[in-house]
């Protein structure tokens, strides 16, 4: 998953992760930046769809533009984009 | 809390067709607020200090603002169109977020278990997936293509009937729903929610309809849109928290919530924050 926006990563890295624990599931995150954050999620289609929404919403200091998903080994056949 | 871009919108302020020379005090985001139409048939809004408000007349109600709307309200072309019927509901108050009520009025899972028998009916609870987008254009979100199964979807239906639905946030307390109608397939019926925030946790709610139906009598379609709300009410008044949250951190969206999701982002776009949660709790 790559989220694109006005991040603040400070405070956007832990809440991604708080959301993804909510949600039970795994994430591992590897990039960040205040444009861009790439993340693998793992866990059922339907939860990391829940995890992208709220995402896309995220807290309040942060605007996220889009997010691309991207399939990983195992990880299902689908590919969504979410426009702003 | 009154300094957000909130302040410079329209909100309904009352009924035209019930306001006289005697001024009907109200509020306006936290502000007491009088409303009045003139010996000369001129609708007038006042504040508390005595300023005169801007106002407008449309959609049976009257509209003000406490501060300097920067475009003229929006346009539901329908009202103009012949043939409708325009119905002004009344009002019904709310210890809610303005917010909230909005957002509620967007949420169509609720239907079978709210609205049971008449908006929806257990098993037919899957929503199925739909579009939601903000127009750059008019910058206003919009659902599409929502479809749901509604034992009865209107007064003038006589049975269930899978019904088509669009969903359009114009304005911040403003919500416009166009829905199948009935007697008239290839028209839209709309079903109009005005929001007037009292304040952050309280609402005037005002739902006024223009809909192709001359059989109804005007008292059966108030009653009914009146009961539909009434339902959403008792909902909307044990929500906690009180504001609707901008942060997904308690209430954690699913694919359903596509356009309260939508409706959030773009409140936070613009800082329209008066009757919002910033921070999860």
């Amino acid at each position: 998953m790559t989220i694109l926006g006005d991040l603040d990563a400070l405070s956007f890295v832990p809440w991604i992760r708080r959301h993804a624990a909510k949600l039970g599931l795994s994430q591992a995150i590897s990039h960040t930046s205040s444009q861009r954050i790439e993340l693998e999620v793992a866990g059922p289609v339907d939860l990391i769809d829940m995890m992208e929404l709220g995402c896309s919403l995220g807290p309040f200091d942060v605007w996220v533009e889009t997010i691309h998903r991207t399939p990983v080994d195992g990880g299902g056949d689908q590919v969504r984009d979410r426009p702003s | 809390m009154t300094h957000d871009a909130m302040i410079d919108e329209w909100y309904p302020v009352g009924l035209f067709s019930q306001l006289d020379t005697n001024a009907r005090k109200t509020a306006l985001m936290g502000r007491p607020i009088e409303v009045a139409v003139e010996a000369e048939g001129h609708a007038r809004v006042t504040s508390g200090d005595g300023r005169s408000l801007p106002v407008c007349v449309r959609y049976g109600h009257v509209w003000s603002s406490l501060g300097k709307p920067q475009k003229d309200l929006f346009a539901i072309p329908e009202a103009d169109q012949p043939g409708r019927t325009l119905v002004d509901v009344g009002v019904i108050r709310v210890r809610c977020s303005p917010l909230r009520a909005v957002e509620n009025f967007l949420d169509i899972a609720h239907f079978p278990f709210v609205h049971t028998d008449i908006l929806g009916a257990e098993p037919h609870t899957e929503v199925q997936d739909y579009k939601v987008e903000v127009r750059q254009d008019a910058d206003e979100v919009w659902a599409t293509q929502v479809k749901f199964y509604q034992p009865q979807a209107a007064k003038s239906a006589s049975g269930g009937i899978t019904t088509e639905y669009m969903y359009r946030v114009p304005a911040p307390t403003c919500c416009v729903l166009y829905k199948t109608c009935p007697p008239r397939p290839g028209e839209w019926d709309v079903i109009t929610l005005f929001v007037q925030p009292l304040a952050e946790d309280l609402c005037d709610v005002w739902p006024w309809m223009a809909l192709f139906d001359d059989a109804t009598p005007m008292t059966d379609l108030i009653h009914f849109q009146q009961t539909i709300f009434l339902q959403d009410r008792s909902i909307l008044e044990n929500q906690i928290p009180r504001l609707l949250p901008l942060d997904p951190g308690m209430e954690i969206p699913t694919r359903a919530d596509l356009t309260s999701v939508a409706y959030r982002r773009w409140l936070k776009r613009h800082n329209y924050t008066y009757g919002a949660q910033l921070v999860a709790q």
